[in-house]
């Protein structure tokens, strides 16, 4: 019980801390939206299938910042003021520190992507609820895998060079997965690239739970994504453990 | 005393090596400290003061030997819960305010202190919704320290705790650490400040190349170096005065000369038998900082390094 409550005083702290910065906060939430709201809806107004599309490839791209930067460059800033080490001593049981900031990287996302949600419903996208559920869940739970592959450079870089690495990869999963702009308009050398990111994969499925593609090569695209967040995942404890060696 | 010894230790290195790269940094070091004690750990840059700090507090674990905290392994959530640790240059959130910190340090022990008397003792007062990030050096300090004694800890951990304070947070900070070791709370300090030491410990345990060179009361460390200074103005020669009894050094500065001596009344005797002009005369012991200085020296390996600049704690 006690246990359990540290847990969640922890993530209150971190989401506490999260809302304290709204340097932080205010374009994490607003660029995805900003984004949608003038290509997604007002460029394509009378075509909602494109909204639609676009919605299915954004809450994946709502989910990449918060994650990626509040969860991985953050650390490393954490790290540098030695701050973690504090918390690796205190009677915190072990993993609370990041189960905390998971939890306040999960609540930025989950905002995200619930306004996205509200800006697609009254831009006139249309789906059943399960498909809502489905695509809005599926945008949340992304946040698993780039939140890992951002702690991944936060215990490994300064946290000027994490950075600018998740600068760097944060561009790369939106232009490379697909979530801009549709594989298809690109050169083919681009698709090859996509099969390596995440983002592609997530947006693959994206788009069939937002009834806008078929069913098709779900478990390729699931045992993608298993591997690279099992990858991620062993060299983030592998980070985590270097520090106390 | 006896009590005290058949209590099991607070905290313990026995036979502790950890390398760190490609140095040395404990070489088999033992410390045990008992409950109640507050035990200043001294020694020059690179002794192994914050390796053996790290390897206490469970951050880090011994190549031999081992480390105990509280008959614990430190790395066991359960034993830290009754340790508070006050780290060097550790940081803080910039972004939650002092409330908000020490009340998330207080939620991670079993029977934390309350949030009011926190802030009494660190002398927070009126800083509660200030943002960690927008205090001076000083007053984080001061709030690293409240978020040490958050768990009501049996044992304290201090390094180099008043780092950055002015004298007042200083004098206030040892009365704050008087009163834990009052309650009955087990302290290991590390400082630069051998004045510190001095005010708050009860043992002194100078190390050097990752092994304890000295261990003891500071009366008892100070008395390792058996000479004290008398300090006067006189028309004796220098010739003269290293010729009086039991003087093993002389040396002037402006009008003043100071006599280091291993009897200060033979050596008083025979000056003011010869000079009725003594003036302006003071005789003091050895300074800890003097007599930790010269232990240090003496440990040295190499007579090079005797010979340079030995910085001490």
């Amino acid at each position: 019980m006690h246990t359990l409550l540290v847990y969640v005083r922890e993530a209150r702290a971190q989401i506490v801390s999260t809302w304290h910065t709204p340097q932080f906060l205010i374009p994490s939430v607003a660029l995805p939206l900003l984004f949608y709201g003038v290509m997604g809806l007002g460029l394509s107004k009378g075509r909602e299938e494109i909204a639609h599309m676009m919605l299915a490839n954004y809450v994946i791209f709502a989910a990449i910042a918060p994650a990626m930067f509040g969860f991985g460059a953050a650390v490393a800033a954490e790290r540098e003021a030695k701050l973690i080490e504090l918390k690796q001593i205190a009677p915190l049981p072990a993993g609370g520190y990041l189960a905390g900031r998971l939890a306040a990287a999960l609540a930025l996302v989950a905002s995200a992507i619930g306004l996205l949600g509200v800006l697609a419903y009254f831009g006139g996208v249309v789906m059943v609820p399960w498909r809502w559920a489905a695509t809005l869940g599926l945008g949340l739970a992304s946040a698993v895998p780039f939140a890992l592959i951002g702690l991944n450079i936060g215990l490994r870089l300064g946290s000027q060079g994490a950075t600018a690495v998740a600068n760097l990869l944060f561009l790369g999963f939106c232009l490379f997965g697909g979530l801009w702009m549709p594989l298809s308009l690109m050169p083919g050398w681009v698709a090859k690239i996509a099969e390596v990111t995440p983002s592609y994969h997530l947006g693959q499925l994206s788009m069939m739970l937002s009834g806008m593609a078929p069913m098709a090569d779900v478990q390729r695209h699931v045992s993608v994504l298993a591997a690279i967040s099992l990858a991620a995942m062993i060299g983030a404890w592998a980070g985590w453990r270097r520090q106390t060696a | 005393m006896s009590a005290e010894f058949s209590q099991p230790p607070v905290a313990a290195l026995r036979q502790a090596v950890k390398r760190r790269g490609a140095t040395l940094a404990l070489n088999g070091l033992d410390l045990v400290i008992r409950p109640g004690q507050c035990v200043a750990l001294l020694g020059p840059n690179g002794a192994g003061k914050s390796t053996s700090v790290a390897l206490l507090t469970g951050r880090l674990r011994p190549d031999e030997g081992e480390a105990r905290l509280f008959d614990g392994d430190p790395r066991d959530v359960a034993a830290r819960g009754r340790m508070g640790v006050m780290l060097q240059e550790a940081g803080l959130p910039r972004t939650l305010t002092v409330r908000e910190q020490v009340d998330l340090f207080r939620g991670y022990y079993r029977k934390p202190r309350p949030l009011d008397e926190i802030v009494r003792l660190a002398g927070l007062e009126g800083l509660e919704r200030r943002r960690c990030g927008a205090l001076s050096g000083g007053q984080q300090r001061r709030v690293q320290f409240a978020l040490a004694i958050a768990g009501r800890p049996d044992f304290l951990v201090l390094d180099e705790p008043t780092t950055g304070m002015d004298i007042d947070a200083r004098r206030g900070l040892w009365t704050a650490v008087r009163a834990e070791i009052a309650r009955g709370a087990a302290v290991l300090l590390t400082t630069h400040h051998l004045d510190e030491a001095e005010a708050l410990a009860d043992r002194i345990v100078v190390i050097d190349h990752g092994q304890v060179i000295a261990d003891g009361s500071p009366e008892a460390i100070k008395s390792r170096v058996s000479a004290v200074a008398v300090r006067c103005r006189t028309r004796l020669s220098d010739a003269e005065l290293a010729g009086l009894a039991r003087v093993t050094g002389v040396s002037r500065e402006g009008g003043r000369i100071t006599l280091l001596t291993t009897s200060a009344p033979a050596t008083l005797r025979e000056l003011l038998a010869r000079d009725e002009t003594v003036d302006d005369l003071t005789v003091a012991g050895a300074s800890l900082e003097d007599a930790v200085t010269r232990l240090v020296q003496a440990s040295a390996p190499a007579p090079k390094n005797a010979q340079s600049q030995v910085e001490v704690a």
